[in-house]
């Protein structure tokens, strides 16, 4: 049984359906990792805001943030 | 206030050498896009050839296409690569002043004798890799310090994550590495000869160089400008990307499909069916990845539509990825056997480069320039107005390019295989070429539209960074921050 | 392995990238060396003569490959525009390939013997003086310049080192003489090449001046070959599907 295993694996003529489960495995395990459990997703979803971490720039859109931040506790 | 804050960032990151980068795409830019208007204007009317060998269509298409590809697009992608690398690892720059500045020289270096020796009539022979065996080892010392430069910044960061940008980054220069070195294998006549002989001979030969050339465009012109992509839309849209998951589905998917799909520039030529069969069903699997990476980018904007209205930065952005869509989308379909038996050979296949040219990879590098040269110069932009107008000249002139190059290829193909009642060929070959008159005209009037467009936008960029060399008044300063709100 | 851990370690991300953008290339590529078929076995393929080559090197020069693909599919327009469908073999000696990808001329690799000398030549310095709406840019320094053939030797004994079987001991040209007839198995000696480059020139009035030997002579000679060395009326129609 295992021998039968063993000789179809070892047997060129199958190395493309052997590719295709192996490589849309690895697919499906992917997504599967990066689509399942919540905290994943939270950590996951946490790092879009990376580019956002330097901001202390000359940027118009930050300073008009800024702007409006200030607004706010200057209302209450 | 604002100008101690950006010296910091000057001082901690290394902005010189993303500003040369920056500068030099420029300059190649609208130097390679000039060579693609005359060429595609010897095509229109051949009396501009001259008679004078180095300025004939065959020794100018390699200056313009290696001028757009690396020169425009390389200094752009070392430039905006240094740049997210820095700011997303928050780390200055690997290799101190040095190592940078030599992957700068040795690159404009390349640039520089590539076109000199391409018009002098040395070169490969192979398409986007004519560069001669010394420029190609030049290339390789330069690409593995790059290699380097960046690896190591990504080592030494102090933000725990690497964004996904810097994948994307990664990849491209991982690939390009590899086919730059494989599909350059030659041996010299001399060893003080500029000329070689492939390593490699006929149906191995092509199926190595068009591995190199579609990864070329996979790698070079798509997943790095990606990296571009999920860096500078986010920025600009001031919204963190629509879903980082997707991202890396994006990412992996990308890198795997992309490397099997080179032989559908092969389809119907003596490399055997296998090769060219799974090139096709590769391609086809390589929609998905490119419509989800597209719906990532443009999605980032959701809830935030009407910056369309009011950002001109943002419209090229977005308009980039639209044309992403649609090249990724006519790819697929032309890499159908029954399709590309018709489009192969004709200009329909130049019309669909170009629509990732210039609509995906100039759109994104152009929209990310506006937003990045005034942050390198610590300034704002001298004038949104001329940006707004950059963007209908240049979406009008890719649009008239796509259009003219669609009704040319598939016109001439119709017409190769169309016979009369009797079975005989319907049409000469140089009939077709008559036909081609026309649109080859308005090609040659859609590629000026589009320089016109980068003339303006090195206008508009050399009044900002001359403005900024000067300190501005602080009511100046408050203008603009107002002018913002 | 977690895929966390290839995301905050920069040496790991580097490795898979690597072995998953290496795979398509390997499977791809790399059978092509090994499966027989791939290039098929037929009578006449022979390398480039020293002219011929020579000429073949202005070919690549002038970027011909640019606008001239020299690949004939399989169909029916273009075997009557063509000429047979090119076939692996054809090319087996062509370093770097030139099958291009590109026609805003036609197909170049049956062109061989489909017009004469003096045409080609005239073609060349002026092409609107044969073909007015051609838009082929006119080569006329071709018949200016002398051929500079001094080389010669190296670049032979280059494609020898790829490949190509050029002949230098005694053993290698019987093989060609075997192989290619012993008057083309003089042609392709190394030893001889300037000669016999000198001989070809002169045999035959490529550009119509016989005293000397211009690129133009090399060009017309290389463009006179180019798909004539197959003879398919030796093979039953079909034959070559096989292949495919």
């Amino acid at each position: 049984m295992i021998g039968d295993i063993f000789a179809w694996l070892g047997d060129m003529e199958n190395s493309k359906p052997l590719a295709l489960i192996l490589f849309f495995s690895t697919f499906v395990g992917i997504i599967l990792y990066v689509y399942t459990g919540k905290k994943r997703k939270q950590r996951l979803e946490s790092y879009k805001d990376i580019p956002f971490m330097d901001d202390d720039e000359l940027d118009p859109t930050h300073e008009k943030k800024q702007q409006v931040k200030k607004d706010e506790s200057n209302g209450k | 206030m604002s100008t101690t804050t950006a010296s910091v960032a000057t001082e901690q990151y290394n902005y010189g050498i993303v500003k040369k980068f920056a500068i030099m795409a420029m300059i190649w830019g609208v130097l390679g896009m000039l060579a693609g208007v005359y060429i595609a204007s010897e095509l229109a009317w051949p009396f501009l050839n001259f008679n004078i060998a180095e300025i004939t269509f065959g020794r100018l298409r390699p200056v313009h296409t290696t001028l757009v590809i690396f020169g425009f697009g390389g200094s752009a992608l070392f430039a905006t690569s240094y740049y997210i690398v820095q700011r997303t690892c928050q780390a200055r720059l690997w290799g101190g002043k040095l190592l940078p500045e030599l992957t700068f020289w040795g690159w404009q270096l390349a640039l520089v004798l590539g076109v000199i020796t391409y018009m002098a009539g040395y070169t490969q022979g192979r398409e986007y890799a004519e560069f001669v065996w010394p420029i190609d080892l030049l290339i390789a010392v330069v690409w593995v310090l790059y290699f380097a430069v960046y690896a190591m910044t990504l080592v030494k960061r102090s933000q725990p994550h690497i964004y996904v940008a810097n994948w994307f980054f990664m990849g491209y220069i991982l690939a390009v590495a590899l086919l730059h070195i494989f599909n350059n294998l030659q041996v010299p006549v001399a060893w003080n000869s500029l000329e070689s002989y492939a390593l490699f001979g006929g149906v191995q030969d092509a199926m190595t160089q068009w591995w190199y050339g579609h990864n070329a465009v996979g790698f070079y012109l798509t997943v790095s400008f990606l990296g571009m992509m999920y860096y500078f839309v986010p920025k600009q849209a001031g919204r963190p990307i629509y879903s980082y998951r997707l991202s890396i589905v994006h990412f992996w998917a990308l890198s795997f499909l992309y490397m099997w799909v080179g032989a559908h520039h092969l389809h119907w030529t003596a490399l055997p069916d296998w090769v060219s069969t799974l090139a096709a069903a590769f391609s086809i699997l390589l929609l998905l990845p490119s419509w989800g990476g597209m719906i990532n980018g443009i999605m980032t904007l959701s809830g935030a539509w009407e910056k369309l209205r009011t950002d001109p930065i943002m419209l090229f952005l977005i308009t980039a990825l639209a044309f992403y869509g649609m090249s990724t989308f006519e790819g697929p379909m032309m890499s159908l056997k029954s399709v590309n038996a018709l489009s192969h050979y004709t200009d329909w296949t130049i019309g669909h480069v170009h629509s990732g040219a210039l609509g995906w990879v100039a759109m994104i590098t152009i929209g990310s320039f506006y937003h990045l040269i005034p942050r390198l110069w610590g300034t704002t932009l001298y004038s949104t107005k001329l940006v707004f107008v950059h963007f209908w000249l240049a979406t009008i002139g890719v649009v008239l390019y796509i259009v003219a190059l669609w009704v040319a290829g598939i016109g001439q193909g119709l017409m190769l295989r169309a016979f009369d009642q009797y079975g005989n060929l319907a049409y000469t070959f140089i009939e077709t070429v008559s036909f081609l008159h026309i649109p080859y005209v308005v090609r040659a009037i859609g590629g000026a539209f589009f320089l016109s467009g980068m003339l303006l936008m090195s206008y508009n960029i050399y009044m900002t960074i001359s403005g900024a060399r000067q300190p501005a008044s602080d009511e100046g300063r408050d203008a603009v921050a107002a002018a913002a709100r | 392995m977690k895929h966390e851990s290839i995301e905050i370690n920069s040496g790991l991300l580097i490795v898979l990238t690597l072995a998953v953008i290496s795979i398509g290339g390997l499977v791809e590529i790399v059978p092509l060396f090994h499966i027989e078929e791939t290039v098929e076995d037929v009578d006449g393929v022979r390398p480039y003569t020293p002219l011929e080559l020579r000429g073949r090197d202005i070919y690549v020069r002038e970027g011909c490959y640019t606008c001239h693909s020299q690949m004939i599919r399989p169909f029916r327009d273009e075997q009557l525009r063509y000429g047979h469908y090119s076939l692996a073999a054809e090319s087996q000696y062509d370093h770097p390939f030139q099958w291009g990808s590109k026609r805003t001329g036609p197909d170049l690799a049956r062109v061989g013997g489909k017009y004469s000398n003096e045409w080609q030549t005239q073609h060349l310095v002026d092409p609107q003086s044969l073909v007015p709406e051609s838009i082929m840019p006119g080569y006329p320094w071709l018949l200016e310049n002398e051929l500079d053939y001094s080389q010669i030797e190296d670049r032979m004994v280059a494609l020898k080192r790829v490949g190509v079987p050029y002949s230098r001991s005694q053993e290698e040209y019987d093989a060609n003489v075997e192989q290619f007839g012993a008057d083309m198995a003089d042609q392709l000696h190394v030893g001889n090449a300037t000669e016999v480059l000198k001989s070809q020139a002169g045999a035959q009035n490529w550009d119509g001046d016989p005293n000397r030997i211009t690129e133009m002579d090399a060009l017309v000679a290389y463009l006179q070959m180019l798909g004539t060395m197959v003879d398919f009326s030796k093979y039953e129609d079909g034959h070559f599907n096989q292949f495919r």
